[in-house]
């Protein structure tokens, strides 16, 4: 909304306050420094980087299945994506079958070069069509059971045969830790590098601070503040380095200026600093498209536009971290075949999935059901590929943990051939 | 399995404990942080109002504790006297669609940063501060974002939410499903008999009526659609039932059939059914218990909350006196966690005595924004979290002490557009101790564990020195951040 444009005073107080906090040299010797040594400790395998797609992205639209001809163009008058016909409003063909969204135009190009696989029919089993169960029992990893405490992510990192003391290990960007992350092994949580540093009298900061650490001090039992506050702690002192010492992107990548487009530039940063991190989530929502959707253009088409931007300027960017890094979208369900009375489309099963990096056989992965009557899945795109087989493979394959029967409990991962072993 | 960050705690654990402190190396021991049982009447106090305030302690001793709940439960009968002059200042808030409308195109921008002014000034000034707690739950569970629908949404909060927030919940449901911004944004207002819309009717069952386990199954989703079909809203006029785009054929919902022929009629029927349903009783009653006792929501008290519910046809007052007045809930003392909002209007309610706010921009922009719970801003239709887990976190917290340390230093002219008179906050004291203990009742109505008045009369003095005197000097450069440091404080994040 635009009231938050309209704001710039608060950029300008940010900037006052930064002055005050940015000197680091205020911060007394005695806190918590790098506890961890750069590279050597750090994890094996890929670091992965996991972006949950909030509201249930309608895949039909996003891989568009344009070989199905009218079991899709029939039950989608308004929104249908054209076949690819090299215009700027039809599909980019992947396969001769399937078509990427016009708006992916730079997922198209990381296609090409073999980057890129996208997974189809892809999904979590549990039938639900409600977002607040779907995301739930998709992120904690385990469909359909309620009572799992923990999420799929933490406990790879509790499982996990290295060890990696980095405040930095783990981070959710923006403010809230998504269900994922949730678990034993603390994540860090982080909007902006740039805000991230204790604010008071400059005169004061390094006492209040001193202060601070020791009202939250409490070492037994385990206080859940106390924990998040020796986090803060470990982790602005160094933030307020990457804050001082600034960003360039490389290789020409311009991040859109979006919260996700920010947020993945800053997990670039964070990755190039070698601060230890091994995970970082990050979330782009708005894809509850049940009113106006639009085909090429329009609502939807603009947050795929901000997803291939984003995601094609952290490509480049990490050229050089090309087969170091793996990314892995999801969200937690697709949409209706057919659309509705709105010009949208409601709730629906099946969906698609992305993987990018440089440890991948790029292509398309899809044991297709199909868009006929029977094929579909109360008249939704029918789940043929689990989502458990997609991250279990990267897991085992890349970031190098084994231990996928403790990551997802009871259940079996068929394996894909989508990644290259690292 | 291993837990490798817990070695890290370790390590930076010992690197707190060896704290300097002024000239001496002090070690600092281990206590227990929420050991101090709470006196009844305060901990009643910090889940009724939101923040205590040295006159909310006089009423409450005044009136009993069961005094002091009835008279909150009964907010038509509190006098108000800041915010009707609000409202007095701000006329557009009491006035028509047309009229929201009008001011939203006049000066735009303007009318949506009043309704989040508005939001946070009544938690901040209101006597009434229980019924802002009913608004704030059913804020969140009828949640419709203000973006792109600040008319409707203003008109949603002061005639859906504020008007029966403390009334008959089968009203609330029906105001809230013939609301304009909830036709809007749930994309009812566009459903029709040719291809229904599902979003309002899952969201409905799921989230406002049965929850998600509440018995009903998809099949009933898109029945349910259908019923709806036809409720919609026109400019300005409000709700509409259009009988172009219903579907007057027969459905089954729940094993009900509603037999074919009829209008608006049967999607009545359909929400006094889910108003009384046995379901509906228990997740309001869950999430009421939530959010008012404790986030391990005590079983016993939802059952015996849901009975209330039914036996009084879904009457909050009731609902909510017999919560309150449970023993669950005044055995739960500082088991809930402050959302960022809740932790703002806090801060603002201790400095309050002494506090000018010009500029609204300052607490709503400046400092709730970045923690995260701007008032209505939450996209999805379930509302921000309610429990703890969600919030806590490094971004959270560094925020919160940012506001914290940040917001009192209006006492030394940070802000061109807010003052602070810190006098008017915290009397005069002769010594550093009575300082910290002043300061302390200030902020969290009573004590602090001694090691941590230790803590913070080192921050005072230099060498921890109870008995040396409060000079104007020392009330002028630390007293600010004193505040600051109690309420960044664990104490003040849990009530």
């Amino acid at each position: 909304m635009a009231a938050t444009q309209l704001k710039t005073s608060r950029r300008d107080f940010a900037r006052l306050a930064g002055v005050i906090g940015l000197n680091s040299a205020l911060f007394p010797r005695w806190m918590p420094r790098m506890a961890f040594r750069p590279q050597q400790q750090n994890a094996p395998g890929d670091i992965l980087v996991v972006i949950f797609q909030r509201g249930g992205m309608d895949g039909l639209n996003v891989v568009v299945p344009y070989g199905e001809g009218s079991a899709y163009y029939d039950r989608r008058p308004t929104i249908a994506i054209p076949e690819p016909d090299g215009g700027d409003n039809a599909a980019l063909d992947l396969d001769g079958f399937f078509g990427l969204h016009p708006a992916l135009r730079p997922l198209h190009e990381i296609y090409q070069a073999g980057h890129l696989a996208v997974i189809h029919a892809a999904g979590s089993p549990d039938p639900s069509r409600s977002h607040f169960d779907a995301m739930e029992f998709m992120e904690r990893g385990t469909p359909g059971e309620k009572l799992t405490s923990t999420g799929w992510i933490n406990r790879h990192l509790q499982t996990s045969a290295w060890q990696n003391d980095s405040p930095f290990r783990a981070i959710g960007m923006g403010t809230i830790v998504p269900t994922s992350l949730r678990g034993p092994v603390s994540a860090l949580s982080l909007q902006s590098i740039a805000d991230f540093h204790l604010s008071g009298r400059d005169d004061q900061l390094a006492v209040l601070q001193r202060t601070l650490a020791s009202l939250y001090h409490v070492p037994a039992p385990v206080d859940v503040l106390g924990i998040q506050a020796a986090e803060v702690f470990a982790s602005s002192d160094i933030l307020i380095r990457l804050a001082q010492s600034g960003y360039e992107a490389e290789y020409g990548a311009e991040y859109p200026n979006s919260d996700f487009g920010q947020g993945l530039q800053q997990v670039a940063q964070l990755i190039k600093a070698h601060v230890g991190l091994e995970v970082a989530c990050l979330d782009i929502g708005g894809w509850d498209t049940h009113e106006d959707q639009g085909s090429a253009n329009g609502q939807m088409a603009s947050l795929l536009d901000d997803l291939a931007r984003g995601l094609g300027a952290f490509y480049a960017d990490l050229q050089d971290y090309r087969n170091e890094v793996t990314v892995v979208t999801m969200s937690e369900f697709g949409r209706r075949a057919e659309e509705n009375a709105s010009a949208g489309t409601d709730h629906g099963h099946g969906n698609c999935m992305f993987v990018m990096g440089g440890g991948l056989n790029g292509g398309v992965y899809a044991r297709w059901p199909g868009l006929s009557d029977d094929a579909l899945d109360d008249g939704d795109l029918a789940i043929t590929t689990d989502y458990r087989d997609v991250l279990a493979e990267v897991l085992a394959g890349r970031v190098l943990n084994p231990a996928v029967d403790q990551i997802f409990p009871n259940f079996t991962p068929t394996p894909q051939g989508i990644l290259v072993p690292r | 399995m291993q837990v490798s960050r817990r070695d890290f705690l370790k390590l930076s654990g010992l690197a707190v404990t060896a704290l300097r402190f002024g000239n001496g190396i002090r070690w600092v021991g281990t206590r227990p942080i929420y050991a101090a049982q709470q006196a009844p009447a305060i901990h009643v106090l910090n889940r009724l109002t939101w923040g205590i305030r040295p006159d909310d302690l006089a009423k409450i001793e005044a009136m009993g504790i069961e005094g002091y709940i009835d008279w909150q439960l009964n907010p038509d009968t509190i006098e108000d006297p800041l915010i009707d002059e609000f409202l007095a200042n701000h006329p557009v808030l009491s006035g028509s669609a047309r009229d929201v409308a009008r001011a939203e195109s006049e000066d735009y921008g303007a009318v949506h940063d009043l309704a989040l002014w508005h939001r946070l000034y009544r938690a901040i000034y209101s006597e009434r501060q229980l019924y802002e707690w009913m608004v704030e739950f059913w804020t969140d569970h009828f949640n419709i974002p203000i973006a792109d629908l600040v008319v409707e949404k203003v008109i949603d909060d002061r005639d859906v939410v504020r008007r029966h927030a403390l009334g008959r919940f089968r009203e609330l449901l029906l105001a809230s499903a013939q609301s304009p911004a909830m036709l809007y944004y749930l994309n009812n207002a566009s459903s029709d008999k040719e291809h229904p819309n599902e979003n309002y009717s899952r969201e409905l069952l799921e989230l406002h009526t049965l929850g998600v386990d509440g018995g009903y199954t998809e099949q009933d989703v898109k029945e349910v659609a259908r019923i709806l079909t036809g409720w919609t809203a026109q400019d300005e006029a409000g709700f509409l039932f259009d009988s172009e785009m219903h579907d007057y054929g027969e459905k089954t919902v729940l094993g009900t059939v509603f037999p074919a022929g009829r209008g608006i009629e049967e999607g009545l029927q359909f929400l006094d059914m889910l108003a009384t349903h046995p379901s509906t009783a228990r997740f309001i009653a869950y999430k009421l218990c939530r959010r008012f006792v404790s986030d391990a929501v005590p079983a016993s008290l939802v059952e015996s909350t849901s009975q209330v519910f039914l036996a009084n046809d879904g009457d909050l007052r009731q609902v909510m006196r017999h919560i309150l007045t449970s023993a669950e809930f005044m055995e739960a003392q500082n088991q809930k966690f402050r959302r960022p909002l809740e932790a703002l209007v806090a801060i603002l309610r201790v400095l309050r005595p002494g506090l000018d706010i010009r500029d609204p921009d300052i607490p709503v922009y400046w400092f709730l924004e970045p923690m995260g719970q701007l008032p209505f801003y939450w996209h999805p239709p379930n509302g921000y979290p309610d429990a703890a887990g969600a919030w806590i976190n490094t971004n959270g917290l560094l925020s919160r002490w940012n506001a914290a340390l940040l917001l009192p230093l209006a006492a030394e002219g940070w802000y061109e557009d807010m003052s602070l008179n810190l006098n008017a906050v915290v009397p005069q004291t002769a010594t550093v101790g009575e300082l910290v203990d002043t300061v302390s009742q200030v902020v969290l109505g009573g004590d602090v564990v001694p090691e941590d008045r230790e803590h913070l009369i080192y921050y005072l003095s230099d060498y921890g020195d109870p008995n040396q005197s409060t000079g104007e000097t020392l009330r002028a450069e630390r007293l600010a951040s004193l505040l600051g440091l109690l309420m960044a404080s664990p104490y003040f994040q849990w009530h």
